[in-house]
């Protein structure tokens, strides 16, 4: 298995254990590498589209579906609260993590609380819908408004 | 990318900043391109869909037409 990869399954894996994002040190000690070269694989993992950086292009904001800073979809699974970046990644974390969760989100016009239950074959009945403004062509030029 | 609890909650959202809305998904939609997208994202050979599977994806859940081409996509 090659750094790159080592360095992904192992944030994820800390990721899903904790519902929070690692430091590049933390990841470094699963993989028995330099937070330098974990930074290093960041930057690559971004340019395959499996991660979005900060500007500072060494932090992660988002290792989709999973979110590095609060949001207002949350997700709890087996007693971890997870957040996702968007309506999309909140029915991911349980698809993800192939385990039964709740999601908690809202309409984004009327504000009113959405309390969704997510099992191993999908959400619960549900007529709420998602709606996304930005093109699927543009989606990653600016992943933190899409 | 945002739930909302109907089209009319769509409506008045776009209509309140001026913008045109988007097509919908339906959640049964929605979970299928979760796992789709995420199902194996732990695993060591996971990868994001290319830009051609990704039409044929959207294709299959009836999203179609320019919104759902990512194929022009030149980011990066």
């Amino acid at each position: 298995m090659d750094i790159d990869t080592r360095v992904k399954v192992a944030l994820y894996r800390a990721i899903a254990d904790s519902g929070n994002v690692p430091t590049a040190e933390e990841v470094g000690d699963r993989v028995r590498a330099s937070s330098a070269t974990v930074r290093e694989c960041y930057r690559r993992l971004r340019a395959r589209r499996l991660l979005w950086l900060e500007a500072d292009d060494a932090t992660i904001r988002m290792a989709p579906p999973f979110s590095a800073v609060p949001t207002q979809h949350q997700v709890t699974v087996d007693g971890i609260t997870y957040f996702a970046n968007c309506a999309w990644d909140a029915l991911g974390i349980p698809a993800a993590l192939h385990r039964p969760g709740t999601v908690l989100s809202r309409c984004e016009q009327s504000l009113e609380p959405l309390r969704l239950r997510v099992g191993n074959d999908g959400p619960e009945a549900c007529s709420w819908l998602f709606h996304c403004l930005v093109p699927a062509a543009k989606w990653w030029q600016d992943l933190v408004f899409t | 990318m945002l739930f909302f609890r109907s089209e009319e909650r769509i409506a008045e959202w776009c209509k309140s900043r001026g913008l045109d809305p988007r097509p919908v998904v339906r959640m049964d939609q929605l979970w299928h391109l979760a796992v789709t997208w995420y199902g194996s994202r732990l695993e060591a050979e996971s990868r994001r869909p290319a830009p051609g599977e990704m039409r044929g994806i959207f294709e299959g859940l009836g999203l179609e037409g320019d919104f759902w081409d990512p194929t022009t996509d030149t980011f990066g």
